[in-house]
């Protein structure tokens, strides 16, 4: 008989660094946040628009805006264009 | 006495496992792309029954095939799964006591002189092969005295028959066989047709001296094969070393220095593993299944064993090159390791201790939070404008 060693394939599945997670954004007529995650927003630092991947099924449309919360915290968040909800992203 | 399985069309059959409708209709393995290394025009591979009933033949221009059945369909090559597909027929093979020389996808040798007596002759043990093949793949057993012989009688027999060719009746079964059965180039077919040699037994009735002088090596060669072959005992294989790794993308990679970005975390991460240990890697393969739902791979026998992640992966790298459509999942697989070797120590490593007291502190983590909560971060494509696609998370567990 021919023995065989055991099974010593291995599937690893790479995950997403810099995940959007959904977050609770209240915001303004103009679409700017005043409040993320319950925290009211002190200032707006910066904004910005990304429009990519138009050309697929998929395409990305966010209006990412850095604020500073109440608490201190940094933090950005996005408009979701092409899906809709607003989310929090770590790495923008 | 020397045995052959062989299953015609394996490429094939083992695509045509994923849509098993196709196998009743006139259905032909598609070519190889065009641009392909290797590759000039596009010859069409094996094809079904149906196909070959509206008259295409494999090796036939695909114009010409489409041109003659005009409802031919092209399966796409599955590379991997034939791989696969054959790895669990030789290993069935093997389990039930055969060591098996696989020569080429759905052709296989092994000596039956061991194995007669354990299953009680010589037909009982050639259909205990055939029952380990499982019916599915209409395989077909030739038996002779050498190698060149058995595959013959394998390639004339019916699916599921057992052809055994006495020393004694070689000469005359070999004597009407056609010359395709011999492992030449088409322009030497071509050459021997015009010299009115069509049969193996016309051939072998030439004087050798003749031969080597018009045909040169390959013809002095087919014409040992076509007069039976050169007696030689069958070496059973050493089991593959299966070690591989593989890395799911969430979503579709077509970028090459993505792709390389990857291949260098699974090159280190599959050269890590303790299987490895202390032992060089001679052969590797690189796999990957496509978003289209094929798969592609490549091997490679390296000049000289190497245990150097930079190394095979220098050696790999190009075949990205040729992939042919984006990819969801890459995988590299050390298909064969050398023997242990002893290792050169360091008499003062630098770093030693830091690392291993960081691998044990890793250890830990794994041990505690359980496997997967070690992470490498790998940069994918730090240019990209969407955060989330700059860099993937790929577990660590060695």
């Amino acid at each position: 008989m021919v023995a065989h060693s055991g099974d010593t394939r291995a599937l690893r599945t790479a995950g997403r660094l810099s995940e959007p997670r959904p977050a609770r954004v209240e915001s303004n007529f103009d679409g700017t946040p005043w409040q993320v995650n319950h925290q009211p927003v002190v200032v707006v630092r910066e904004e910005w628009r990304v429009l990519d991947r138009w050309w697929t099924e998929e395409p990305v449309v966010r209006r990412y805006f850095e604020v500073v919360l109440e608490s201190g915290e940094n933090t950005v968040v996005f408009h979701d264009g092409a899906g809709g909800g607003w989310f929090t992203q770590r790495g923008a | 006495m020397i045995a052959c399985i062989s299953i015609p069309g394996f490429e094939l059959k083992a695509a045509l496992r994923k849509a098993p409708s196709l196998a009743l209709r006139p259905a032909a393995l598609a070519p190889e792309p065009v641009g392909s290394p290797g590759t000039g025009e596009p010859l069409l591979g094996p094809v079904t029954a149906a196909a070959e009933a509206a008259g295409v033949r494999p090796g036939m221009r695909l114009g010409e095939a489409l041109a003659t059945c005009p409802r031919l369909m092209l399966v796409d090559p599955d590379p991997a799964a034939a791989e696969q597909a054959w790895e669990e027929i030789v290993r069935s093979l093997e389990d039930v006591g055969f060591a098996v020389d696989p020569a080429a996808l759905g052709i296989a040798y092994f000596e039956t002189r061991g194995v007669e007596r354990l299953y009680g002759g010589l037909e009982p043990a050639l259909r205990r092969a055939l029952a380990a093949v499982g019916s599915a793949w209409d395989a077909r057993v030739g038996v002779a005295g050498r190698r060149f012989a058995a595959l013959a009688a394998a390639s004339v027999a019916r699916p599921g028959q057992l052809l055994v060719v006495r020393d004694e009746e070689m000469g005359r079964f070999l004597a009407p066989l056609p010359l395709t059965l011999l492992p030449l180039e088409r322009q030497r077919y071509e050459e021997l047709e015009a010299l009115g040699v069509r049969r193996l037994g016309q051939l072998a009735g030439l004087p050798g001296g003749a031969v080597a002088e018009r045909l040169g090596p390959d013809g002095q060669r087919a014409w040992g094969l076509a007069r039976g072959g050169a007696a030689a005992r069958v070496r059973g294989r050493r089991p593959p070393a299966e070690l591989a790794e593989s890395l799911e993308f969430p979503e579709a990679v077509a970028n090459e220095l993505t792709l390389r970005r990857a291949l260098g975390v699974l090159v280190e991460t599959a050269l890590a593993r303790p299987e490895r240990r202390d032992r060089f890697v001679r052969k590797v393969a690189l796999g990957a299944r496509l978003v289209s739902g094929g798969s592609w791979r490549r091997s490679l026998t390296l000049r000289e064993p190497s245990a150097e992640a930079d190394r095979i992966r220098v050696a790999l790298a190009p075949r990205l090159a040729e992939l042919p459509a984006p990819v969801v999942e890459l995988r590299v697989e050390i298909v064969e390791l050398t023997d242990p070797a002893g290792r050169q120590l360091e008499l003062l490593a630098a770093g030693a201790e830091d690392r291993s007291r960081l691998r044990d502190g890793l250890r830990q983590v794994r041990a505690s939070s359980g496997s997967g909560s070690v992470c490498t971060v790998v940069e994918v494509a730090p240019w990209s404008r969407i955060p989330e696609t700059r860099a993937l998370f790929v577990p660590r567990d060695d």
